[in-house]
């Protein structure tokens, strides 16, 4: 089997990149996708390359993927968390809180936001174990309840007297990369190994794949979606750290609604299954690599920030649908050969 | 009165009623504002556009399935009829039959995006709600619709004692909507492929169909309520539509719809919109803060379905 395929390699070079784009992986093709549309970018408009354009779109693809991954550890357990904003929002203004009025050191008030956002996560995943209700609503209404309940005890008022050592690190770069996506890169190779190597990964995807197996091989699943759940909101609470350091202030309309899109997209165009079971973390950053790409060309070849929207929807469609049909004709190769 | 208790308690929408009528009566007494006709006219009319947003995301629900372009769509579908008046000078009856067509063709495609690529429901609307979203932006690059004519305009702010005009579209619908469900053979085909797509489709239902069908009456219902979004404004804000996603999940919700499809309640969809409508108004007349409206909406979701559950699990009704 294998020989044949090195066979293949040799004699055809053309045949030989589309099988490998055929069976490679999903992130192989995304990856593909990504750079036919930087060559295609980068060739239209120089300035697609520069270092300005590449360092805003790392800082933003840097939020976007922990975001991605916060809803991410979600869908793994076949659940979904549309409260990721609003953990967000609600982590804004406690890092805004805990700097500005209580004075907390750096560290620790980081530490207490994600605190507050493992919290706020573990109240969801409380509710949904205990109630059986799908995490889908159960999310839709802390949603409401988290971003309201922000927004009455601090009125949306935004804070700006923050520390001077969070924007300087929000702004800091080594080369083209900046800070950030250190943080992000980190975060992905942690959760990868817990996802692939750990326990608790393995557990948690088992119980995403089939609930009903998961609980007879003895997994207590209950527990599993709490643990998700917290970990999501953990999560969130750090993307929006980032986001908080990025901006230099804390704002509480920087994050919520708008955050509900590309905490899906990201995971999804990144081959994670909606029906729980299946992610992939480099799979998340290059979803958030191709939708920041989109939308970083987009803009500088001037298409307009009102056309963006549509633009955005249909590439995703068609990323979605690319993958699926190449999924498909593996499968169809599969069946062939044997 | 045994009988009496036992079918309250059998409605999902029994307690939501009696909430209903008990804050009415509590807020007429605290303030007299309240029982004003100019009151109730406000009130109303603000329901209006919620409910048609509710049956918008309600069908969907029936046949199992989610639509998060409800708002946009009826976003599109309201800068669309403003747009063909204002700009195209369009009379009002041509307009809003595109606007209506628009949203049922945008509703197809949504359907068949779903069930052709066979990508979850939930994404394929979540792409096109982007989509839609950025097409609205395109036209009107955020600049809203003002001159529309005067018959529109009256249409929205027309009243009969304090009863709006615009109360006669929910109401038809409701009608509609009830008898398609109840009565007629693709609304029962709607909900038997929501309650078990499996074995309708083998007792010869085509569940693609069924899905097609209910995205089309879907996506008519959410641009019907950015056409009557519009009346009510009196203008055409790229803005409507933005904030539909969680009202369009939580009445029928709260009305006793379950997610996993197949089971959905009109009179109570109805009821929860109404009690909504009643928080906000109550609201603005006590000068409360206005996130509390947000904050209120989502206890009354957990509440809602944790007493659904409550009921399945300890009266063994469903």
């Amino acid at each position: 089997m294998r020989s044949c395929l090195n066979d293949k390699f040799s004699r055809t070079p053309s045949r030989g990149i589309a099988d490998l784009l055929i069976r490679g992986s999903a992130r192989f093709g995304l990856l593909f996708i990504l750079l036919v549309l930087w060559i295609v970018f980068s060739s239209l408009s120089p300035g697609f390359l520069s270092r300005f354009n590449l360092g805003s779109m790392f800082r933003s693809v840097a939020v976007d993927v922990v975001v991605g991954c916060a809803q991410m550890v979600v869908l793994a357990t076949g659940g979904m968390n549309l409260s990721v904003g609003a953990i967000g929002v609600c982590a804004v203004m406690s890092v805004g809180y805990f700097l500005q009025v209580l004075n907390l050191p750096l560290p620790i008030a980081i530490l207490a936001t994600l605190g507050v956002g493992g919290l706020l996560g573990w109240l969801n995943g409380v509710a949904i174990a205990k109630t059986g209700v799908n995490s889908f609503v159960v999310t839709l209404a802390s949603a409401s309840l988290f971003s309201g309940g922000m927004l009455i005890l601090t009125k949306g008022v935004p804070l700006n007297a923050l520390p001077p050592a969070l924007g300087s690190f929000g702004r800091m770069s080594f080369g083209p990369v900046p800070a950030l996506a250190l943080v992000t890169i980190a975060i992905g190779v942690v959760l990868h190994i817990a996802f692939f190597h750990t326990t608790l990964g393995r557990q948690i995807l088992a119980a995403g794949a089939n609930a009903r197996a998961a609980e007879m091989s003895g997994i207590r699943v209950n527990r599993i979606v709490v643990v998700a759940h917290s970990l999501s909101g953990m999560l969130a609470a750090a993307a929006a750290l980032m986001l908080t350091a990025r901006l230099g202030a804390a704002m509480p309309s920087v994050a919520g609604d708008d955050w509900v899109l590309p905490s899906f997209l990201a995971p999804v165009i990144g081959g994670t299954a909606l029906s729980g079971g299946e992610v992939s973390v480099v799979g998340a950053i290059l979803g958030a690599l191709l939708v920041a790409t989109i939308r970083s060309g987009l803009l500088i070849l001037q298409i307009g920030d009102f056309w963006l929207q549509l633009f955005l929807g249909v590439f995703l469609l068609a990323a979605i649908m690319f993958e699926r049909y190449r999924a498909t004709l593996m499968l169809r190769q599969q069946v062939r050969r044997l | 009165m045994n009988k009496m208790f036992e079918f309250a308690i059998r409605r999902q929408w029994s307690g939501i009623l009696a909430v209903i009528i008990a804050g009415a009566i509590g807020l007429s007494i605290v303030t007299p504002a309240f029982l004003t006709s100019f009151n109730w006219f406000v009130m109303l009319r603000s329901v209006c556009v919620s409910i048609l947003v509710a049956f918008s995301q309600m069908v969907m629900l029936g046949v199992g399935q989610m639509n998060l372009s409800v708002g946009a769509l009826g976003g599109l579908a309201a800068i669309i009829v403003g747009g063909l008046m204002d700009a195209w000078g369009w009379p009002a009856l041509p307009a809003i039959a595109f606007a209506l067509m628009v949203g049922g063709v945008a509703g197809f495609i949504n359907g068949w995006l779903t069930v052709r690529t066979g990508i979850n429901g939930f994404i394929v609307t979540l792409a096109t709600a982007s989509a839609f979203a950025g097409i609205n932006l395109g036209i009107t690059k955020a600049v809203p619709f003002y001159n529309l004519p005067s018959n529109f305009l009256a249409f929205g702010n027309g009243k009969i004692g304090f009863f709006p005009i615009l109360l006669v579209v929910p109401v038809i619908v409701t009608f509609f909507l009830a008898v398609f469900f109840s009565r007629s053979v693709e609304g029962r085909y709607l909900l038997a492929v929501g309650g078990n797509s499996t074995s309708a489709e083998l007792s010869g239902i085509s569940v693609s169909r069924a899905i097609v069908i209910s995205h089309v009456i879907s996506g008519l219902l959410a641009a019907a309520a950015g056409v009557l979004a519009v009346a009510q404004l009196g203008s055409a804000q790229p803005t409507i539509g933005a904030d539909w996603l969680v009202i369009s999940f939580a009445a029928p919700i709260i009305g006793g719809a379950s997610l996993s499809g197949g089971s959905i309640s009109i009179v109570g969809t109805v009821i929860a919109v109404l009690l909504v409508g009643l928080i906000q108004n109550a609201m603005v007349l006590l000068a409360v803060d206005p996130y509390w409206v947000t904050f209120l909406l989502g206890a009354l979701i957990l509440v809602a379905v944790w007493i659904n559950r409550y009921r399945a699990v300890h009266l063994d009704v469903d």
